[in-house]
């Protein structure tokens, strides 16, 4: 299968600290993936390096088909990228800014473009540096759209602004999906948000892709466990053991992955009893992946 | 897509080139001022030259500052914020640098041709004594190169990155004032011409620069 | 007729979507040959994937609810009464289960629930 997106050993340094290395990311076509992580972890630069804006030290990066940096400026015309800060020119208005983009791309829509303009209530004459914060982000999000991509690249897209606007943002950005059967990549670190829109997450932590499967699997796969009564160690668990925790008393609390309810089992032949199965929402879950993966790569 | 190009440049750039032109036109008219009477003294040639020579200062200092200003309005719009938009454009940098320079380059005509207009004009109008004639062809073709040339310099300058653009052009900026300002209080401060001397020493385009600007000459 | 779904609900959406629609067309809330909303309208209006919408109306046509006819659609099937009758049935026994197990949880006795049943069900009625 041709990956939308496609990564090998990539690697990449800046300064003395940053660093990405062994990075294989996998997007599959007409999915929409949720690249999640902290602040720093590198997600931006990632970005910038699958849409050839900055140029790796090493490794393959294909997007649509095409190897980047090479065929960039191809690739780019079927590319709607959203990048985290407002970059446009500020003295040019909102008609002005539309006439621009759609100069350099032969896929543009100017009904599209005219509608999402409405539906967004962003007036012509008004300057692009004049617009808050929330109209820029639909106006980017109205360009990228306008351009009827086959990949749509989000950086941050509804950081930082009203849960309105989001909605807006979030709305359009699938009805356009749902129409095209459009590749989306989105990077957030509003975890909620990605939750109900993601089949596929990816989450880096400090240069390095933690993991990378279908939502469903996350979400279902981390549990929180109490167990109580379970020997100090405990060799080959059919699930992948996160962490323990002791609190008061004789209840410890697992921390698991790839959890299967017939696992319980399990408990018995150890000689402990399972009291609890909590399921973990994403952030929740993605917090103690986080937690582990750090403890376990210093 | 030029067009979207040149209409963004006209936008950043409209007031300078609107200022130039209209400097352009009334510099060699303003240059010959006094000659219009039928018969000249010895004198007054004298005047004449020297108004002519200390006028034509101004055009290299035009020609300068003209190329410098709309060098920097050329690459203004994309030295905002952290991303550079035009890095994400469906086009080879190497084309948008092109798209970029011609926009410039096609609006710097209207001083060049205000500059040819009013030399015509100045030396039409005005009675050139004998022995002397008037070069508004030849001055008006090397003010355009001037300008092209210091355009071209500057621009490349300013597609490097925004901080150290500012600080080279701001720096030039001000040399240029000076020797404006000195003209205009007629002090025989030959600033420019100094550094002229300095930079400007070794063959090549920008010894376009050196030497007097005659309108009228011998 | 949609309320939001729950992305932190264990339940994956698109089962929490068929469900919502199950239940409006056992209890006849969604009459026979009635359309659902498109998978663009509803995908948008619950801002969730559409792929999920395409699924839980997916389930649904293989349940025998729905049909969902190409370039038209998805529409609420002539359902019989006894198909009805036994979703009914089922959404019932699912209740009592969840009933069962928070009962469980709580420590409250099965003689206990019942007789809270009854004094329940004895108010409801004269």
């Amino acid at each position: 299968m041709n990956h939308a997106i496609e990564t090998q050993q990539l690697h990449y340094r800046a300064g003395k600290t940053f660093e990405i290395k062994h990075l294989d990311l996998h997007v599959a076509p007409g999915s929409i993936y949720g690249f999640l992580g902290p602040n720093g972890s590198g997600k931006t630069t990632t970005i910038r390096l699958v849409l050839g804006l900055v140029r790796p030290l090493a490794g393959r990066i294909t997007v649509l088909g095409c190897d980047v940096p090479r065929d960039a400026p191809r690739v780019l015309a079927r590319v709607g990228y959203v990048p985290e800060q407002p970059h446009l020119d500020p003295t040019l208005t909102v008609r002005e800014t539309l006439r621009f983009q759609a100069a350099f791309y032969a896929t543009w829509d100017w009904p599209c473009a005219e509608r999402l303009r409405r539906q967004f209530e962003l007036d012509e004459p008004m300057a692009f540096g004049h617009l808050s914060k929330g109209q820029k982000g639909k106006l980017m999000t109205l360009l990228a759209l306008a351009q009827r991509p086959e990949l749509l690249v989000l950086d941050e897209p509804t950081d930082g602004l009203d849960p309105v606007v989001r909605r807006d943002i979030l709305s359009a950005l699938l009805d356009y999906v749902s129409e095209r059967h459009a590749t989306v990549f989105v990077s957030s670190h509003l975890v909620h948000e990605l939750e109900r829109i993601c089949d596929w997450i990816g989450v880096m932590d400090n240069g390095r892709l933690v993991i990378e499967l279908p939502m469903e699997r996350f979400k279902n796969g981390i549990k929180r466990l109490r167990v109580a009564g379970a020997p100090p160690r405990v060799a080959g668990p059919p699930f992948v053991l996160l962490a323990r925790e002791r609190a008061n008393g004789a209840v410890e609390t697992w921390i698991v992955r790839e959890w299967e309810p017939e696992m319980a089992r399990y408990f018995e032949s150890i000689g402990a009893s399972l009291r609890d199965v909590i399921d973990l929402d994403l952030e929740e879950g993605f917090v103690e992946l986080l937690r582990t993966f750090r403890v376990l790569r210093p | 897509m030029f067009g979207v190009m040149l209409y963004g440049q006209w936008k950043w750039s409209r007031l300078i080139i609107v200022l130039a032109t209209v400097a352009g036109f009334a510099l060699p008219i303003i240059s010959v001022q006094g000659a219009a009477q039928s018969e000249l003294s010895p004198l007054r040639v004298e005047e004449l030259l020297d108004a002519v020579q200390k006028w034509g200062v101004l055009y290299p200092v035009l020609a300068a500052a003209l190329g410098l200003l709309v060098a920097i309005t050329t690459w203004a719009p994309d030295h905002r914020g952290r991303h550079v938009h035009a890095l994400s454009l469906p086009l080879p940098r190497w084309r948008y640098v092109l798209l970029r320079f011609s926009s410039g380059a096609v609006l710097l005509a209207a001083p060049a041709l205000a500059v040819l207009a009013g030399s015509l004009l100045a030396t039409g109008t005005a009675t050139i004594p004998p022995g002397l004639q008037g070069y508004p062809v030849a001055l008006a073709l090397r003010f355009a190169l001037a300008v092209v040339v210091a355009y071209a310099v500057f621009f490349a300058v300013s597609a490097g990155t925004a901080r150290t653009a500012g600080v080279i052009l701001g720096l030039i900026g001000g040399v240029i004032l000076v020797q404006i300002i000195a003209n205009v209080a007629n002090l025989n401060l030959d600033l420019f011409d100094r550094l002229q001397i300095l930079v400007l020493n070794w063959p090549g385009p920008l010894a376009i620069f050196t030497g007097r600007w005659m309108l009228i000459d011998v | 007729m949609f309320d939001q779904v729950d992305p932190r609900s264990p339940t994956p959406l698109y089962a929490q979507i068929a469900n919502r629609l199950r239940i409006a067309i056992a209890s006849g809330e969604l009459r026979p040959t009635a359309p659902l909303p498109s998978v663009r309208q509803l995908a948008a209006q619950l801002r969730v994937n559409p792929a999920t919408v395409v699924q839980a109306y997916r389930d649904l046509e293989d349940e025998g609810f729905v049909e969902m006819r190409q370039g038209a659609g998805t529409f609420v099937r002539e359902v019989a009464p006894e198909s009805r009758g036994r979703e009914r049935a089922r959404q019932a026994s699912a209740l009592v289960r969840k009933m069962l197990t928070e009962a469980g949880r709580l420590g409250v006795s099965i003689q206990e629930l019942q007789a809270a049943i009854a004094e329940e069900i004895g108010v409801g009625t004269s």
